[in-house]
């Protein structure tokens, strides 16, 4: 499946901050529309944009700045005293917030999996999952293959739909892409909406079934 | 001497005071260090709010706090805390806070572990605990959160740092467990 990232391809400048619109949030909140306080864990650091936007929908939410842990997990994440290097995984879960298992209606892990090794994929998506409710939804931004450096290292709501993000340029990718079937594979049930974008990204929504 | 009042130091003039109860009736302190030595009353001048002026005139001050005490920098206390006026805390507390329909500010150099209730909490330091608050809960960018926060409104200015979760207490949010089953129906 090929979208219209081709447009920022390996060498360009990766795209502008800003994504006008995001139909992956629009479905999103078309999705939460009956919930009265939808519980929602953003994986980014905080930004004030991002709260009053949640609160104003009457969210409550829950905060970890897991992306910034991702990014800075060479010295605290990676075991490299053995032949073969291990990504400590278990580490990682234990910088999650307290979140009480099967009570969230979203979580906004923006492009935490682009950020995390092939084989810490796996349990943070279960790790993920289990706070979800039944129905509950997993919201990502993740690279196309042709995306090479231009790493988001925050994310935030300017709207219900629209999201800024703050990229390094130049850093390139530290893993290999996710393809769209190993995407359906980390999500239980494998239900999973996939929405292309003219960045370079695309959004995806994988539903706790 | 580290509890200090505002406005009782010598260059502010004498106002005609209420006869007032015991400063700190509730409080029940626990020292986890020895008292540091007392400073001298004309050693160099110390401020009385090293916090950020900001910081200090939240918009929302209680008319009624007439008193507001100030834990300083050299502070170090544990213990279970209430009082009937604002509080300051520029040092470091561990325990329970509890100042009713006061504010409580952690100045940038405070550090506190504590669950907190107030009617209106502002941080600048790094607090590690539940906060309650009626009114606000305003997190300034010198600000480091790990905690709960509940209360009728939340700032978070950018560049503080918060993990934890966050939840407006609204009249018309009777319960939290409805979201559940509203999204599974």
């Amino acid at each position: 499946m090929r979208g219209s990232g081709q447009e920022t391809s390996a060498g360009l400048a990766p795209s502008p901050p800003v994504i006008a619109a995001s139909q992956g949030l629009s479905w999103l909140w078309q999705h939460l529309r009956e919930v009265t306080q939808p519980h929602i864990l953003d994986c980014s650091a905080i930004s004030p944009t991002t709260l009053n936007i949640l609160l104003d929908r009457k969210a409550k939410l829950f905060v970890a700045d897991l992306l910034s842990v991702s990014l800075d997990a060479e010295a605290k994440l990676w075991d490299r005293t053995q032949k073969i290097p291990v990504f400590k995984t278990a580490d990682f879960i234990s910088y999650f917030p307290d979140v009480p298992s099967g009570s969230l209606s979203a979580i906004l892990s923006w492009n935490l999996l682009d950020l995390l090794p092939e084989s810490a994929r796996l349990p943070v998506t279960e790790k993920l999952f289990s706070f979800l409710q039944p129905l509950g939804v997993v919201f990502s931004i993740l690279r196309e293959p042709n995306l090479k450096s231009g790493v988001g290292r925050r994310w935030w709501l300017q709207s219900q739909t629209q999201v800024h993000v703050e990229q390094d340029q130049k850093r390139t990718f530290p893993y290999p892409p996710i393809s769209n079937r190993e995407i359906e594979k980390l999500a239980p049930g494998g239900n999973v909406k996939i929405f292309l974008t003219r960045s370079g990204r695309r959004e995806i929504l994988s539903i706790k079934g | 001497m580290w509890w200090e009042k505002k406005g009782q130091t010598s260059t502010e003039p004498q106002r005609p005071r209420a006869p007032s109860p015991p400063l700190h009736p509730p409080v029940r302190i626990e020292m986890a260090e020895p008292i540091p030595a007392a400073v001298p009353e004309t050693s160099s001048p110390r401020t009385e709010n090293p916090m950020n002026e900001n910081l200090m005139k939240s918009p929302n001050t209680s008319s009624s706090s007439a008193h507001q005490t100030l834990l300083g920098g050299s502070v170090v206390l544990r213990g279970e805390l209430s009082a009937d006026e604002d509080l300051v805390i520029d040092g470091q507390f561990d325990g329970s806070i509890n100042l009713k329909d006061h504010t409580l500010s952690v100045g940038q150099h405070g550090k506190v572990k504590a669950d907190i209730t107030a009617r209106q909490v502002v941080v600048g330091g790094v607090v590690e605990g539940k906060i309650s608050a009626k009114d606000k809960i305003e997190i300034r960018k010198t600000g480091h959160v790990v905690g709960d926060l509940l209360s009728a409104g939340v700032a978070i200015e950018e560049g503080a740092y918060f993990k934890g979760s966050i939840e407006i207490q609204r009249d018309d949010i009777k319960a939290t467990s409805r979201s559940a089953a509203s999204l599974s129906a």
